[in-house]
């Protein structure tokens, strides 16, 4: 079988594959290298409180295989388990924390909501007066969450794929699909063919574009995602922090590099340039929520592409297109679900079967009008 | 104190000023320096040849390119982290220190990673520490400890460093980089008319012209000359940073007065790319021990500073610069102990010494003690601001650099200079006025009937190929990656330029490739076989150099929204209450007694920042009829109505009430939180939509201020301050509208509607007459026992109406039939937003909904929020809860999925605390006048 798309999702799935299933002659195409793409792009946030209960369960379930991915893989993955705080400005976004945590104390994930003073405790350099414009009334914090080595993820699925006898081809861009009376029976790529009945899309950014060439339409709009890096300095930030009221996400990985994220772009694009507007706002943003950080220099800004959804969730399995299946419309937080996606996706190919961890994710709910509801919690949440 | 023991006599051309001498401190000693004194050459003068330890083995590291890029002298200046200590100047009694050596930079203990370097190989890290699992975090902390940098301090940074700003600018010509290039070409598009901003990243203008011969520097004055009289605007000590698109160029400035850092934002309508070219070291053993420098550093050291670089020299030439820094050095009394020449073939193989240079070994194995080792091996283009522009870098082998496919260039920027070649001194002066002259031409700024300025195309030298010698040694200074590590990379199945950087950490470091990147490629390329062209090259991100987050912020004042009344309100002790863009009282000291003035008597709210759109137009119906989900063609004049917007997905977007107040002209109002999104939400539909309807909006949110008057004696009070306008219920009933003249004031809008669920009368009056007419209905209801109350009031209130607040009692997720909105959702009318997510509702039947929850202890006030729980699933969710002033009892609104949701059903609510307990729903979301007599009243 064919799987398009080097990022952490493809190469997930071809790992489970083969380890889980003992199927091991499949190919990977990457257009790029791998990782070049959302995989490399992200701020490797890594979390599991989310809103709805099917939401928590599902990255749940991602942490678990995270935390053990670098024994698994025998390959040091990074993961920093330090802790993720997301900040209550107003009434309002404190009470969505409540929720949440209580959510995620009901599913026996670790979360609770802490007041100014215990957030003054954990980041010392947040301005936790009540002088700040967008004074902190709380937090969500989240000891299980924290931050890992992105790239390394991808590289440790990659090898361990490729040394269970998964083939991966780099710099080798899928040109068509062919489909004849409903099934695939092979692709086309820029270094020639391959006979397969089975291809799955596992790509961000050109998601849509890869389905149409199985002649498959997806309701995703793709939106650019900017994020930035400061030059380091000795470590000082231990937990992950997240804004939604200012838009911002901040970490300070063990190289004490400052990397910051915020939400998706206000316009749909397939622009991966990163703009001033952004830095700007990101820089103010960052110094209200800790303001001795002026002197601190950004190095280095860029962008990724998301596939965003009606809903906000991701589409996953089968498609009216027989043996074409799909792992798409990840929206923001498709690098914290790369393992389960890779998990359940290589289920489902292997079995034929959807396993029920993702059977809301189907294509057709968009035909049926049963959306799935993490919306809420998905639209600036990192 | 110690002494300048390296400073040479007068340098003709040196920019220190020997009539202005200075003190300074390093790591806590007194050194002395001369204005104009960067740093590094102030230390160096005084002989200090080490700054600091690199990143991974703490090796000692001192001077390579003497200017902003060194990696080897990058300090802490005070609470300033990660100073370029190679291109700041030196000021009285700066507090300048090591960064990251401990105890020490002389000992530094962490120096033991050098020992057990051959242990740290490229990917180290993903290969250890994996097991077993448990350890990881210790081994995180230790590993922690090894970043590289300086010190942030939590405590507020001094005035010096905490003020920031910004600044537009429009030239019509934006010239990068103050070398000869960018000097001629500025003077040339300035005398064509254009107006002209020259940036330049150093102190002073000239490039290498300020360390070149007699020739030179007379031709640096003449051109300075030039350029003072032409009327470009300088900026010096400033970079451009990033272009983006249609010529929006960032440019950090420093040095300014009571100023940190301004950023300039310059809306250029050509810019001129000319930031000369940068020196490349030479990667071989001990290319990285302090006293090997590239030839620049030496030129700039001697010309620039009258600092004397070292004793006895080693030189590697392969190009006439360093042939040239020969001639200054013996000058500068360093004896040139051997020349190698690199274009003979000739090889350096390795450095000698480990704190500094002791000798060097040539090819054979002959050995040359000295203490300074130039390199002059090659050029790298900057390109940073062409490839963001969109230029495609590609390779010239015969060159051994970068140039830029000027093809894929916009017309609006050029390139000048040694980007695009090299040439004499005339040959660059002659293509660079050319150059000038078509910016100013593309700018504008001459007639349009003047031909295009023909740019001579400048010759490019050949220069060997000189990347590495035949031993490994330092690539990337600032990672401490050296051409082992890529190779080792390549050999593990890093093989693309972007795998092995990312897997080697390669040009990642505060340098970001300026002076790597091309010898990694290079070295990349040789270790898979390929060409340079085929491996490619790195991505350049911007921004181009590091620029701090206090000047991308400016003086980041977010602005704040107060209402008329704001003034009343603090001085009668409002708590404040920061509510998106405004800050609003949230209480008077009391809220339960505010509560009861409305209930009992009568009282007053600010309700200014509801929003509010004007709408007129013949067409309005059809905007009301497509936006909301309820009916609106046959609302008559005089009319105010409830209504609900959803978003496509059938999702509670907003509510408020639309009065008409003529025949095609209505107000709408909208919450708080919303009136900035429901205005874009109207102007996007119908711009995008439906551009044929003929409806004008108008944001007028501002321009009224808004009361709410409410309570059983609302009306008395009224008609007191009303004119011309009959209150009694006949007239003037519920869910009616009427404008007239209150306390003197024309032109206000009054419509009777309930938020509190008492009689009660919402007050549009112009904004400059708010506080006048708050404080009148104030003044004239003392009688009645009148009172200003707050949101919490309010939100009390509301509550015991059961009212809803959309985002509260209902979110990202509640569709309108869970909200309750059954009655008011048309499905029969016309096609509405969210109209087929509705229909698809309406078939399957809500799955939860907004119910009135009461819990059976009157005394627990559950936190909102809190999850409801049967059989250990969440069933539902506590919304609003609030100790009920008027009930003496807790009261919440909870949404309950549907099987739970019938009246009298028992709940169990858990409480964040852990306690469960029981609750039950009760038959209305109302819990006061369910049948809404008072409001009607």
């Amino acid at each position: 079988m064919v799987i398009v798309g080097g990022g952490v999702h493809g190469l997930a799935t071809a790992y489970y594959l083969a380890r889980n299933h003992g199927i091991t002659n499949v190919a990977v195409l990457e257009k790029s290298y791998i990782g070049s793409g959302g995989s490399g792009r992200n701020t490797a946030i890594l979390r599991s409180n989310y809103l709805t209960p099917d939401g928590v369960r599902f990255y749940d379930r991602s942490l678990k295989l995270y935390e053990r991915l670098a024994a698994e893989l025998n390959y040091n993955v990074m993961f920093s388990r330090r802790g993720h705080l997301t900040l209550a400005h107003n009434d309002s976004s404190l009470r969505t924390m409540r929720w949440r945590a209580e959510v995620n104390k009901a599913s026996g994930v670790d979360s609770e909501v802490i007041g100014p003073a215990d957030i003054k405790k954990l980041v010392p350099f947040m301005d936790t007066s009540e002088r700040a414009r967008y004074p902190i009334l709380g937090a969500l914090y989240h000891p299980p969450g924290g931050i890992i080595r992105h790239d390394a993820v991808v590289w440790g699925y990659a090898r361990a794929a490729d040394a269970m006898g998964v083939h991966v081809h780099q710099d080798t861009e899928l040109t068509g699909i062919d489909v004849e009376q409903g099934r695939v029976t092979g692709v086309r790529t820029s270094r020639g063919s391959i006979a397969t009945r089975v291809v799955v899309n596992c790509t961000a950014g050109w998601s849509t574009l890869v389905a149409n060439l199985a002649g498959v339409r997806l309701p995703v709009q793709t939106f650019p995602l900017q994020a930035a890096v400061t030059e380091p300095v000795r470590p000082f930030l231990d937990t992950v922090v997240v804004s939604g009221t200012l838009h911002v996400y901040v970490s300070q990985t063990d190289r004490g590099e400052l990397v910051f994220g915020a939400s998706v772009d206000p316009f749909a694009s397939y622009s991966t340039r990163g703009t001033l507007e952004f830095v700007e706002g990101l820089a103010g943003h960052v110094l209200q929520l800790m303001p001795s950080l002026s002197t601190l220099r950004l190095l280095r800004q860029w962008a990724g592409l998301c596939d965003m959804t009606p809903d906000f969730a991701p589409i996953m399995g089968h498609t009216e297109v027989d043996g074409f299946l799909v792992d798409v419309g990840w929206g923001t937080y498709g690098f914290k679900a790369g393992p389960v996606a890779g998990e359940t996706m290589a289920e489902c190919v292997a079995t034929g079967r959807t396993p029920e961890l993702i059977s809301a994710f189907g294509l057709r709910r968009f035909a049926d009008g049963s959306l799935v509801g993490e919306k809420g919690a998905a639209a600036v949440g990192h | 104190m110690k002494r300048q023991t390296r400073r040479l006599d007068r340098q003709p051309g040196e920019v220190i000023d020997r009539g202005s001498p200075l003190e300074f401190g390093w790591n806590g000693r007194s050194y002395p320096a001369y204005a104009g004194d960067t740093i590094a050459s102030a230390l160096a003068a005084c002989g200090e040849r080490v700054f600091s330890r690199s990143f991974k083995y703490h090796r000692r590291r001192g001077l390579l390119t003497a200017s902003y890029t060194d990696p080897g002298c990058i300090v802490q200046v005070g609470d300033e982290p990660n100073v370029r200590g190679a291109h700041r100047l030196v000021t009285p009694g700066m507090d300048v220190r090591s960064q990251d050596t401990w105890p020490s930079l002389a000992f530094d203990v962490k120096a033991a990673n050098e020992l057990v370097g051959r242990f740290l190989p490229a990917g180290f890290y993903y290969k250890t520490f994996i097991r077993p699992r448990p350890l990881w975090p210790t081994y995180e902390r230790v590993l922690r400890r090894f970043s590289h940098g300086g010190v942030v301090s939590p405590d507020p940074l001094s005035p010096e460093l905490s003020s920031y700003d910004k600044r537009q600018v429009h030239p019509d010509v934006l010239v990068a980089g103050g070398g000869p290039a960018g000097m001629t070409a500025a003077v040339a598009a300035a005398r064509a008319g254009a107006r002209v901003m020259l940036v330049e990243e150093e102190h002073s203008l000239g490039g290498h012209l300020r360390w070149g011969d007699k020739a030179d520097l007379a031709a640096l004055h003449d051109l300075r000359s030039l350029l003072a009289a032409s009327g470009v605007e300088v900026l010096t000590n400033s970079v451009v940073f990033g272009r983006y698109d249609h010529n929006h160029v960032a440019i950090v400035q420093r040095g300014l007065p009571h100023v940190y850092e301004r950023l300039v934002k310059a809306r250029a309508k050509t810019l001129v790319v000319s930031p000369g070219l940068i020196e490349r070291p030479y990667v071989f053993a001990g290319n990285d021990v302090p006293g090997v420098m590239l030839s620049t550093a030496v030129r700039r050291l001697i010309n620039l500073y009258a600092v004397k670089p070292g004793d006895r020299a080693v030189v590697l030439t392969a190009n006439p610069q360093g042939d040239a820094a020969v001639v200054d050095l013996e000058r500068a009394g360093v004896e040139v102990a051997h020349v190698v020449d690199a274009r003979g073939g000739d090889d350096l193989v390795r450095v000698l010494g480990r704190g500094g240079v002791k000798g060097v070994e040539l090819v054979g194995g002959h050995r040359i003690e000295c203490d300074l080792v130039v390199t002059a091996v090659g050029w790298t283009a900057p390109l940073t601001l062409l490839t963001m522009a969109g230029t495609v870098a590609a390779y010239d082998s015969r060159a051994a650099r970068y140039f830029p496919g000027t093809a894929t260039l916009p017309d609006d920027v050029l390139p000048a200079g040694g980007v695009v070649g090299d040439g004499t001194l005339d040959e660059l002066v002659a293509h660079a006025d050319a150059v000038g002259r078509e910016a100013a031409r593309r700018a504008g700024s001459m007639s349009r009937r003047e031909p295009a300025a023909e740019i001579p195309a400048l010759p490019v030298d050949a220069h060997p190929e000189l990347f590495h010698g035949p031993t490994h040694g330092i690539v990337d200074f600032s990672e401490d990656v050296s051409s082992r590590d890529l190779l080792t990379a390549v050999e593990e199945g890093y093989s693309s330029a972007e795998l092995a950087k990312r897997y080697t950490t390669a040009t990642m470091g505060p340098t970001q490739g300026k002076l790597e990147s091309v010898n990694v490629v290079a070295i990349i390329a040789e270790a898979t076989g390929r060409t340079i062209s085929q491996t490619g090259t790195t991505t350049w991100r911007p921004p181009y150099a590091p620029v701090t987050l206090g000047a991308l912020a400016g003086r980041h004042r977010e602005p704040v929204r107060y209402s008329p009344m704001h003034p009343w309100h603090e001085r009668h002790g409002a708590a404040p209450l920061v509510a998106g863009a405004w800050i609003r009282p949230d209480h008077y000291g009391d809220p339960a007694g505010e509560v009861l003035a409305v209930r009992e008597r009568v009282g007053i709210i600010d309700v200014t920042p509801i929003g509010k759109l004007d709408l007129r137009g013949p067409d309005v119906p059809k905007l009301l009829n497509l936006l909301y989900v309820n009916r609106w063609s046959k609302l008559e004049v005089g009319r105010v109505r409830y209504g609900v917007m959803c978003a496509e997905d059938g999702v509670v977007l907003d509510d408020g009430v639309t009065g008409r107040l003529g025949d095609q002209h209505y107000l709408m109002s909208t919450t708080s939180s919303g009136a900035a999104s429901v205005w874009e939400w109207v102007e996007s539909w119908l711009q995008t939509e439906h551009p044929g309807w003929q409806v004008h909006v108008t944001p007028v949110t501002t321009s009224y201020a808004s009361i709410n008057v409410a309570g059983p004696r609302s009306r008395e009070l009224l008609g007191r301050v009303v004119a011309e306008i009959d209150l009694t219920p006949q007239a003037f009933p519920y869910m009616h509208v009427r404008t007239g003249r209150v306390a003197g004031v024309d032109g206000c809008v009054l419509w009777r509607i309930g938020f509190t669920g008492e009689l009660s009368f919402e007050l549009h009056v112009p904004a400059s007459y708010g506080l006048h007419v708050w404080e009148t209905l104030l003044d004239s209801g003392n009688d009645l026992g009148v009172r200003a109350f707050g949101i919490e009031a309010q939100r009390i209130l509301r509550l015991e109406k059961g009212h809803l607040i959309v985002g509260q009692d209902t979110d990202g997720l509640t569709q309108a039939f869970s909200a309750g909105l059954d009655g008011l959702i048309r499905l029969d009318k016309d096609d509405f937003v969210g109209r087929s997510e509705l229909v698809w509702q309406a078939e399957a039947a809500a799955e939860s909904r907004l119910v009135g929850l009461h819990p059976n202890d009157a005394s627990v006030v559950p936190e909102e929020g809190s999850q409801l729980i049967e059989a250990g699933v969440i069933c539902g969710r506590v919304t609003s809860s609030r100790w009920s002033p008027t009930l003496h009892r807790s009261i919440c609104l909870a949404q309950v999925a549907t099987e739970f949701a019938e009246p009298g059903t028992l709940v169990t609510v858990r409480l964040p605390d852990g306690r469960s307990v029981p609750a039950t729903v009760t038959e209305h979301l109302a819990s006061v006048d369910p049948e809404g007599a008072r409001l009607r009243g």
